[in-house]
């Protein structure tokens, strides 16, 4: 009877403060689609890269770069804006991400072989565009050097021919054309057929939705976990708020027992675990998730609820105020959380974390829904983890509830 | 009844309670009056079963605490000093759970708790959430949670403390209604008045000990005192400061540099032969007054400090 007053009094509690309670259930909800947004790319703008072109040689290297800054193949992402001298003073008003400077001169040099620069400047309030800029640049300029180098006889040529009065003489592209010719044959087998190849696919729209319910699917299951932690955490608070508030002490002078009173609390925190689990599942299988066989992932949901439920009495059982409870369960639960795999899955991590990963409960269960989740696994694949997740939580369960028994029938409440 | 028998606490090589024994009959008000500190939590949590005690008992009609504490604790209602109540919760839905923890549900709990509140002032407010509510009323509510059951024993402790003359009053006359009513009522607090105006018999708590106990007319004898005379002025010097002890009929209960405390013997001379021959000494004198026999001057009388030390 106590028990079960005890269980509706604290959903009750819930009831009463909807705001605490959403914020409380929604928090892994919340992450799980900042780590989508984030890591999946879906919901956020394509990025323009803005660049300034003062060009003072009016050079057909400006030219090709603003051709190729209206292709459909830039797609908007290359806003290239030709400038004049004004060009510094909008640097400086940050209104592009660099500013590429081509000095007079730049197309005599390259095609008599003279060294010369090109100036960047970049904006120092942006971090990565201004440095996609400069590598882009620097690609360029290697490209312009090798065919310095390798086209030097034919560049010299045409600096002839454009440095003379009127047009060239038949012989004369008729020579440069032979020498290209000759050249190319030579280098035939350096350029053709390229050594490494690329192509581009874009997917379709259909595709991409997959991926972002894949996206989803990846992160869901581990910040579920937490969540679960941190629902038990909020349950299990109470019991040193009711210690230090003396609502404890006032509970125990009704015909309640320290058994009684924590059999409530362990339910209370295993219902409140459980339900918010449940929703987390719910709302992942509506955005998608295919979560597994509805029985393996009940059993496994129930085996995360024990276990995190005992996880934190047991924390809660050992500290001497909620401050100290909240600080150490919230260090426990982010650790465990980072080192189980609910943010970086264990693949990724050294190896010598490994074994320290499978020492935390999150490893456990987010290893049983991932396996579900992820890889078709069944309840045979995840029933060790269940048993772990079982059996430890129990294990801290009684323990917990054992150590808080004795410190109330010592009089420590 | 309660029988309270050899009751006994430590804490490290702090004795909280000494070996106390006393009975509270039905239908009775006992009161423990006491400065802070003076143990009457600790009894009170005993009594009350929160608290094992290390040595001796209590029965409650008979029936060891420790030994059936649900069934014991049926009947028990108990109002503790720290204000113990869900402040996220509304006033219904605390008397609600309090009452279902007794076995109270339906209509019978619906129609307890509107008397409760009622009775306290507080049924215009039943719907609103405990943190809303002045020290006053959360006082009260307190209270409520105590009686919801209808308890044959009510314990108190210290329930009037730190609140508004007004809800004091409220709280007060909802006691002695309970009272009235049959209930067996253990009330500890360290305001006199209190005790004097609820309680049938009185216990006087010092250290862990009951240096008294009956009713007001029998502490007042059995003390020994009849009034207590206080000065003020120059006692620094210790020679007059002796003389006090030379005068006859009175007894010294303190003195300092600057006050000194008599208690005037009944059976001596009586005050007006007394009070010349303690101005007329060495001693500089700046004011005299004269305490009529209450329970001030009975712990006075008793411990030699005042009840509010």
């Amino acid at each position: 009877m106590a028990v079960l007053a005890i269980l509706r009094r604290d959903l009750n509690r819930y009831r009463r403060n909807p705001v605490r309670t959403a914020l409380l259930f929604s928090m892994p909800l919340v992450m799980a689609g900042i780590f989508a947004i984030v890591f999946g790319g879906g919901g956020v703008d394509q990025v323009s890269i803005r660049i300034l072109l003062w060009d003072e040689d009016d050079s057909l290297l400006s030219t090709l770069a603003e051709g190729a800054a209206g292709s459909s193949k830039a797609d908007g992402q290359l806003d290239l804006v030709p400038v004049g001298t004004e060009g510094p003073a909008m640097m400086d008003r940050g209104e592009a991400s660099a500013l590429v400077h081509i000095p007079a001169g730049f197309t005599d040099d390259f095609l008599s072989g003279t060294p010369t620069v090109i100036d960047i400047v970049k904006n120092p309030s942006q971090r990565f565009l201004p440095q996609v800029v400069e590598e882009g640049a620097g690609v360029g300029a290697a490209v312009l050097s090798a065919a310095s180098r390798s086209f030097r006889d034919e560049l010299t040529q045409v600096k002839s021919m454009v440095d003379g009065q009127g047009f060239p003489t038949d012989l004369a592209v008729a020579t440069l054309g032979s020498g290209m010719n000759n050249r190319f044959q030579t280098l035939e087998s350096v350029l053709f057929p390229p050594v490494i190849g690329f192509e581009t696919v874009t997917l379709t729209d259909e595709s991409a939705e997959e991926d972002s319910r894949g996206i989803l699917a990846y992160f869901l299951p581990g910040l579920a976990v937490m969540g679960v932690f941190f629902l038990a955490q909020s349950a299990t608070r109470d019991i040193l708020r009711d210690r230090e508030s003396g609502l404890l002490r006032h509970l125990l002078t009704a015909p309640v027992s320290p058994a009684d009173y924590l059999a409530g609390k362990c339910l209370s925190a295993l219902m409140v675990s459980s339900l918010g689990l449940s929703l987390l599942i719910l709302i992942g299988v509506a955005s998608g998730v295919s979560w597994g066989p509805p029985v393996a992932v009940s059993l496994l949901a129930l085996a995360t609820a024990v276990a995190a439920s005992g996880t934190l009495l047991l924390i809660m059982s050992l500290v001497g105020s909620e401050r100290q409870g909240d600080a150490l369960t919230t260090i426990v639960i982010i650790g465990w959380s980072m080192l189980g795999g609910a943010f970086v899955p264990i693949s990724q991590m050294p190896d010598f974390l490994k074994p320290i990963s499978a020492s935390t409960m999150v490893y456990w269960a987010t290893d049983a829904f991932n396996t579900l989740a992820l890889h078709d696994g069944g309840l045979g694949d995840i029933i060790f983890n269940i048993s772990v997740l079982f059996g430890v939580g129990l294990a801290f369960l009684a323990g917990g509830a054992f150590i808080l028994g004795l410190r109330i029938r010592r009089g420590a409440v | 009844m309660i029988q309270i028998d050899g009751l006994r606490k430590t804490y490290d090589s702090l004795v909280a309670v000494d070996g106390v024994s006393f009975d509270v009959h039905d239908g009775e008000v006992v009161g423990l009056l006491g400065p802070n500190g003076a143990g009457k939590t600790t009894m009170i949590n005993m009594i009350c079963g929160v608290l094992q005690p290390d040595g001796g008992r209590v029965l409650v009609d008979n029936r060891d605490i420790w030994l059936e504490p649900k069934k014991v604790k049926q009947d028990l209602g108990v109002v503790p000093q720290e204000i113990s109540v869900y402040e996220d919760l509304n006033a219904r839905d605390n008397l609600s759970f309090w009452g279902s923890l007794y076995g109270l549900s339906g209509s019978d709990l619906t129609d307890r708790i509107d008397e409760s509140l009622s009775r306290v002032g507080l049924a215009e407010r039943a719907g609103d959430k405990v943190k809303t509510f002045s020290g006053g009323m959360k006082r009260r509510l307190n209270l409520c949670m105590g009686l919801i059951h209808q308890p044959k024993f009510l314990l108190l402790d210290e329930p009037t403390v730190g609140i508004d003359p007004q809800a004091r009053l409220n709280i007060l006359d909802v006691i002695q209604e309970v009272a009235q009513a049959g209930t067996t009522v253990l009330y500890t607090t360290h305001y006199m008045d209190e005790a004097e105006q609820l309680c049938d018999r009185i216990a006087i708590i010092d250290h862990g000990r009951v240096l008294a106990l009956g009713t007001l007319a029998e502490l007042t004898t059995t003390a020994g005192e009849a009034e207590v005379l206080r000065l003020s002025g120059d006692f620094s010097s210790q020679p007059s400061r002796e003389g006090l002890h030379t005068i006859s009929g009175v007894r010294v209960l303190r003195s300092d540099d600057t006050s000194a405390v008599l208690a005037i013997d009944p059976e001596g001379p009586g005050l007006l032969a007394v009070l010349p021959e303690v101005l007329e000494g060495d001693l500089t004198v700046d004011d005299v007054s004269i305490q009529r026999p209450n329970l001030q001057s009975v712990f006075i009388a008793l411990t030699g400090r005042e009840l509010r030390d």
